[in-house]
């Protein structure tokens, strides 16, 4: 059972899509975050270390032929931290539908 | 309930719906996975073609084992991209029954194109329908893997 909980670092929207795609994959290199986000090198960077900061992104450097890759995945304190957000964003929805109803 | 605050849910709900089916995009077998089963499939066709009987069994056989053993790590549809490993709760567990049906449909493709090669009156028909086949899987197998996932919702 997810408890529901709003996370003021996880919603700013970048982040969210950020954490969301994460919470989609096992793992996710930084070449395919910073593409589909569309963000630059510096801008995902951060968003990151931010994340990581929180202890709610892992990130990995594997080395795999000559070049040096990021890997990112979401820690279980992140996934829960967003499987909550989510949960509070989903009442804020129906609380709204059931006040406008 | 401030309104705006419920909107910004919304979009906020929408994000992340979004952000799933982008990885769930990537879900798929990995690109060379599809041209060695079109290689393959190619063989099995010179052999099935100009090889002895016992020697058609053997490939098969052997063609199904190698199968059998890159299946376990592959067909959950989870490695389809270098970039990011799907999570088995959005990749879901159709992937594997959609792969095999699909083999079945170009096992089926494959002797239906050789029986109407042999009925226009044309040499090697297994081995012209093998080839075609195998074009089909090398250049095709993504695509229509991932057709057919949507067909069936997987």
């Amino acid at each position: 059972m997810t408890t529901a909980r709003f996370d003021e670092l996880i919603h700013p929207a970048t982040r969210l899509s950020l954490v969301a795609t994460l919470a989609a994959a096992d793992w996710a290199e930084f070449a395919y975050l910073r593409d589909r986000l569309g963000l630059s090198d510096s801008a995902l960077s951060k968003q990151l270390a931010t994340l990581e900061e929180a202890g709610y992104v892992a990130t990995e450097r594997r080395l795999e032929g000559r070049r040096h890759k990021l890997r990112a995945r979401l820690t279980a304190a992140g996934r829960s931290a967003f499987e909550g957000h989510v949960a509070a964003l989903e009442e804020i929805v129906a609380a709204a539908g059931l006040a406008t109803g | 309930m401030d309104p705006v605050a419920s909107q910004d849910a919304g979009e906020a709900l929408a994000a992340v719906a979004h952000a799933r089916r982008q990885v769930a995009e990537e879900i798929g077998l990995p690109r060379g996975y599809w041209w060695a089963m079109a290689a393959g499939w190619v063989v099995l066709g010179v052999i099935g073609e100009f090889g002895p009987s016992w020697l058609v069994i053997v490939a098969t056989v052997l063609f199904g084992a190698g199968h059998a053993a890159l299946a376990s790590r592959l067909l959950d549809g989870r490695r389809g991209s270098d970039g990011v490993r799907v999570s088995a709760a959005v990749a879901g567990h159709r992937t594997p029954y959609v792969v095999v049906g699909m083999l079945v449909l170009l096992v089926a493709l494959t002797v239906a194109a050789a029986l109407l090669i042999d009925a226009d009156g044309a040499g090697h028909a297994a081995l012209w329908a093998a080839v075609v086949v195998a074009a089909v899987v090398g250049f095709g197998g993504p695509e229509i893997l991932r057709t057919l996932r949507r067909w069936v919702r997987a």
